[in-house]
């Protein structure tokens, strides 16, 4: 233990930040037992013991330093990545969102029928004189009077009820009817309960004043774990894809299901199903088109400006400025601007070019626009990095070749070009991976669209693959999380792949140790 | 002369046609803030009347709360930016400078992680604050603070990187000459560290502020209220319905927020173009 090395200040310091952490931490970790959030109490636990270990003995040094990032990146970055890589072995979609037990109650709560003659009560709600909530109802076909609570039901003789004007009883001995006040105040409440009545059947609220006769049709036996309709026979049984599903048509299944694993059905799917495979083959296409196209159109713009620019020429601190501004500005304000300025009507483009332009419409204007756009974003990058890479080139080689009587685009393409891409590649890649994956631009700017939205299309013609994937998650009416999560997972592959060859590439890895 | 025009006048054009490409959105707006309809529509492109509605409805009108949006803005970059600096350059400082086993590995798990596309993972966030906010409600989901603590989390990977390229750079004669003295590492890295870095740090907490300023997707699935909105979040959910008539409010807004973010931008533009030559992609 070496709770007291150091000079004094410091180590109060320390134990008062330490201490605090860790007082906040143990507050949470409670509360999220007591909430039922086990595992992350359990992490919030295992946090305190890691600071309360690292901080408070000298088992390693390096750890002091890095805990509190460690824990932030586990807690914000890992813990989500793990989750989504879950969830991609997943039936983890709308109709399956929730837990099995869940859905069995729903599945049973809806599987009820109103009686066949669709028998109808007036009644009052009220309590009996142990409280407890029951019916006062009036069956005007029988000229009877009865009391229905969870588990019986009292016929009441006619003159022992007090009537209303309506001729719906009101009063009964035993039996008080619920101030209006509290009665709405329990509105939620009074719509689930069940009273009683004969055999199977039982009484529903539907208002306050009227209840219905239903009985449970499907029921459900814990032992083989299937559900039976008493009515048709039917026997439903658990699909293992999240589903209770008849045992003579699989198509045939109870909503709602559950989120239950599927393994790699849904990785299989984006190969075998021509539904996902084909739009996703398409947006695959085109997200690598515009990450190419960006970074060529980029590159190309801003190595042309850093060359014009390359010479101290008049103006050329205010032209830098004025280069860089594009950069300089947030991004999401300026994808904003340029989508108002591609409206058809009112935009200042189709206004410049005195056209009527449908930008967003056609899907290969909006591909246009799109690659414009990200080229006003993206040249001042290039042209800043291309600008400092060539005064990194010495001027002795373009001399030497000067001297042997190259011209300069000579010079330009077989000697200043070679040597700018060799410094640049790596910044290339990483541009090319950070456009794989710009869901801003495309989100902000078209949203992806255009798209046939009417034949049920889901991906759009700017769609790259990352706000595909957002759409198929939290966009559309079919929300697959599953499908979704597998599409990630694949995307951070070939993301991973391009990253590590750039990084290979410059040789970061080589410095490590 | 002749000679001139050869060897400066295509550099002049390109940089002339270069301007006007990049100055054309920019005129666009501005002229559209100054413009009385508030409008889309362009009816030309040299302003006849010029006022100052725009901005003055900006800052009255009740039912944008654009002080509110952009003081939240600032609010949350800021403490972001500082805390994950604090946080980052700790980690970072033990990457470059500490020997210790699994070093290589703990490099290489952070890049790998740092590659997996954070968009990606938010429903998994969206699943996990959402529980969050079942027992802890003020900071869970739906709170300006625990967007934060998903930023601060997500600021890390890219900040330790970045950080660590920087501190690399610092000459290792000092520290080396401060452990020989027998300083332990904390000594080094508060007397010696820290003071060295702190140019270093202040630009990596100025990129960070402008990465977290210009974050959308997250801000907008975690702040539903109004009054908590970013002022990215706000701006846009405000020309979002009525596109052609907030037009000249939404320039306006766009113009003042933009400003503080350009004019950090400008005045530390060169540290800023070391940090992006040393691999960093501004989002």
């Amino acid at each position: 233990m070496n709770l007291v090395s150091g000079r004094p200040l410091a180590v109060i310091a320390k134990v008062i930040f330490v201490s605090i952490a860790l007082a906040i931490l143990g507050l949470l970790a409670i509360s999220a037992f007591t909430a039922g959030e086990i595992a992350i109490a359990a992490f919030l636990a295992l946090s305190m013991i890691a600071i309360a270990w690292v901080y408070f003995t000298n088992v390693s040094v390096p750890l002091k330093f890095f805990l509190p990032g460690i824990i932030f990146l586990i807690g914000f970055v890992v813990v989500p990545i793990l989750y989504t890589i879950v969830m991609s072995g997943f039936q983890y979609r709308t109709g399956n969102y929730i837990s099995k037990p869940e859905a069995l109650e729903r599945v049973q709560a809806l599987g009820v029928v109103q009686d066949e003659s669709m028998t109808t009560y007036d009644v009052t709600v009220g309590r009996l004189e142990n409280g407890e909530l029951a019916l006062l109802a009036t069956d005007y076909l029988a000229g009877t009077y009865f009391i229905s609570d969870s588990d019986s039901k009292v016929e009441i003789a006619s003159t022992d009820v007090e009537l209303n004007e309506f001729e719906v009883a009101v009063s009964a001995p035993g039996f008080e009817a619920l101030p209006p006040d509290e009665l709405a105040a329990m509105d939620s409440e009074l719509s689930s309960l069940r009273f009683y009545s004969e055999d199977s059947y039982y009484l529903v609220l539907e208002g306050f004043e009227v209840a219905s006769l239903y009985t449970q049709v499907l029921e459900y036996d814990a032992a083989s774990d299937s559900l039976t309709n008493i009515q048709t026979g039917d026997v439903f049984k658990d699909n293992g894809r999240g589903n209770y599903a008849n045992i003579n048509n699989s198509e045939d299944v109870l909503i709602p299901g559950w989120r239950a694993p599927i393994w790699f059905e849904n990785y299989a799917k984006l190969f075998s199903d021509p539904k996902v495979r084909e739009p996703l083959v398409a947006v695959f296409i085109w997200t690598v088109t515009f990450a190419f196209l960006t970074v060529l159109t980029q590159f190309a713009f801003g190595l042309l400006l850093a060359l014009a620019l390359n010479k101290a020429i008049r103006g050329r601190r205010i032209y830098r400025i004025i280069l860089i501004l594009p950069y300089a500005i947030p991004s999401i304000m300026s994808i904003l601007v340029w989508a108002g300025m591609f409206n058809t009507e009112f935009g200042a483009i189709n206004a410049l070019l005195g056209q009527q332009i449908a930008w967003f419409l056609d899907p290969n204007f909006a591909r246009a626009a799109v690659i414009v756009v990200n080229l006003w974003l993206g040249f001042p990058y290039f042209y800043l990095v291309s600008s400092g890479s060539l005064q990194a080139i010495p001027a002795d080689y373009s001399e030497a070749a000067a001297i042997d009587g190259a011209s300069p685009r000579q010079i330009f393409w077989q000697i200043t070009l070679p040597l700018l891409l060799k410094i640049l590649t790596p910044l290339l890649i990483a541009s090319f991976a950070f456009n794989f994956n710009n869901f801003n631009l495309i989100y902000l700017l078209t949203g992806g669209g255009p798209r046939a939205t009417l034949d049920g299309e889901i991906a759009g013609a700017t769609d790259i693959l990352i706000s595909y994937t957002y759409q198929i998650a939290f966009g559309s009416n079919v929300q697959d999380l599953g499908l979704a999560s597998a599409i990630s997972v694949v995307i951070f592959v070939i993301v991973a792949a391009i990253s590590l060859y750039g990084v290979k590439k410059s040789k970061v890895l080589d410095e490590f140790v | 002369m002749t000679k001139w025009l050869r060897d400066n006048l295509w550099r002049h054009a390109v940089a002339l046609g270069a301007v006007g490409f990049a100055l054309f959105p920019i005129y666009m707006v501005v002229i559209s803030s100054l413009n009385p309809t508030g409008s889309l529509q362009v009816t030309s492109f040299v302003p006849n009347e010029i006022s100052f509605i725009n901005y003055t409805q900006l800052f009255t009108d009740p039912t944008i709360p654009f002080m509110t949006w952009m003081w939240n803005s600032l609010y949350i970059a800021g403490l972001v930016s500082i805390v994950s600096v604090i946080i980052g350059a700790a980690s970072a400082f033990a990457f470059s400078r500490l020997r210790f086993k699994g070093k290589k590995l703990g490099l290489q798990t952070l890049l790998l992680v740092q590659m997996f596309p954070a968009i990606l993972a938010l429903a998994a966030v969206f699943v996990i604050m959402e529980r969050v906010y079942n027992f802890a409600p003020e900071i869970g989901l739906g709170t300006q603070a625990g967007l934060m603590l998903v930023y601060l989390g997500g600021s890390m990977g890219v900040n330790i990187w970045l950080l660590k390229g920087f501190v690399d750079s610092i000459p290792l004669e000092l520290d080396e000459a401060a452990k020989i003295d027998g300083a332990s590492p904390m000594q080094i890295y508060w007397q010696i560290f820290i003071p060295l870095a702190a140019p270093v740090l202040a630009v990596v907490t100025l990129l960070t502020f402008i990465g977290t300023f210009n974050e959308y997707i997250l801000a907008r699935l975690f702040l539903v209220e109004m009054e908590t909105r970013t002022v990215a979040v706000g701006l846009q959910q405000f020309i979002g319905g009525q596109f052609s008539t907030n037009w000249g409010a939404f320039a306006a807004g766009s113009i003042i927020a933009s400003i503080p973010i350009v004019v950090i931008f400008l005045s530390l533009q060169k540290y800023i173009v070391a940090g992006l030559t040393a691999g960093s992609v501004k989002g």
